[in-house]
């Protein structure tokens, strides 16, 4: 990715950031959020990082790779065990970053 | 400092600093993982070969950890902006549901003020913030407590959130290539997904999701993620009204 598109990225972030947390702080006055508009909202998060993990973990070089040997979906499947488990982001993140690194060097 | 913080008044500034520290007390705890959080994204942000200078300008201006977390990926496959703005803005679109529920208590601010409070919100002081004042009637929300105890709490987790994060991008150089580093972003959003995930019909949009994403990814111009959101929230919502009819039967 180029340099210019970096910053474009950056201060579109910045934007999109004001814009969604401000959203209806701003506009609420106006207009007022429907139900099913809402419900769909709430489920829009987990559906987006859900659709950015899964291919990181099972798509590697364009092929499916759901092998036990694959480090990046034990270390995912791994991580989300112990976040389900223990609520905590810090232990599923050194869980995650342990297998991922375990694996890779007994695989290579 | 005082003064210009909290105001001229001394009896005014003297409770509005009471408020305040409330707020900066109150979310302490949150303050911890926020930290760890920041310390993650900068290290992952140089880890994707963001500049110093861009990861820098990264932290401080977009502020978004979440948003930041999942452009990170799409920005090291070389995706268009445009994907890269529009998933953020999904990743984000949580707070468009936060700032609807906060907005009884920001109301009587200008405009400016408004949009600088909701770019000070986060996760956490959210739901540290309606689990404390939700239960208040109508024409108590909004009071000078409430304000200066959500500032607190946003003036916390912004240190807690900038510190760690340029640490955690100085310390990115640090760290060798080999090591894979720039996979903590994923585990991160891992961990974030998770609790999101707890009712059937979002874990159903989630799978849905998943699957979508992973059958789609040769897609050109990451179209497959893009593709997998729609199709993913369109499960959840027709999940939800199924599961709601099948309870209506019983």
């Amino acid at each position: 990715m180029s340099d210019l598109s970096v910053w474009i990225v950056i201060a579109g972030l910045t934007l999109v950031t004001v814009a969604t947390r401000s959203a209806f702080l701003v506009l609420g006055e106006r207009f007022a959020l429907p139900e099913r508009v809402q419900h769909g909202l709430r489920y829009a998060p987990a559906c987006a990082l859900v659709a950015l993990i899964a291919p990181e973990l099972v798509v590697s070089n364009g092929t499916l790779a759901l092998s036990l040997a694959n480090p990046k979906l034990m270390a995912g499947l791994a991580a989300g065990g112990v976040m389900l488990g223990t609520r905590s982001m810090m232990a599923a993140m050194a869980v995650g970053m342990l297998v991922f690194a375990g694996l890779r060097h007994f695989a290579g | 400092m005082q003064k210009w913080l909290f105001g001229p008044d001394a009896a005014v500034a003297s409770q509005r600093r009471r408020d305040f520290l409330r707020g900066m007390q109150a979310i302490a705890p949150a303050a911890a993982a926020t930290g760890m959080w920041g310390l993650v994204t900068g290290v992952a942000m140089v880890k994707v070969g963001l500049t110093t200078g861009q990861a820098l300008a990264m932290t401080l201006l977009v502020f978004a950890g979440s948003a930041q977390l999942a452009a990170l990926p799409l920005l090291a496959a070389a995706a268009p902006v445009w994907v890269v703005l529009l998933t953020a803005t999904v990743v984000n679109l949580r707070f468009v549901i936060f700032s609807a529920a906060l907005q009884p208590y920001f109301r009587r601010f200008s405009a400016g003020r408004r949009l600088l409070l909701g770019y000070l919100s986060t996760d956490m002081g959210f739901a540290v913030f309606l689990s404390r004042y939700a239960d208040r009637p109508a024409h108590e929300r909004g009071s000078s407590e409430q304000v200066w105890f959500f500032l607190g709490m946003a003036a916390s987790s912004w240190l807690a959130w900038q510190s760690t994060s340029v640490i955690g991008i100085f310390l990115a150089a640090q760290v060798p290539a080999e090591w894979g580093l720039e996979f903590v972003a994923i585990l991160g959003l891992i961990a974030l997904m998770m609790p999101m995930i707890f009712s059937r019909p979002a874990l159903i949009g989630a799978v849905t999701a998943g699957v979508v994403a992973v059958l789609a990814a040769g897609l050109p111009l990451k179209l497959g993620l893009v593709l997998a959101v729609v199709v993913g929230i369109a499960a959840a919502m027709g999940a939800e009204i199924a599961l709601q009819r099948a309870a209506g039967n019983t």
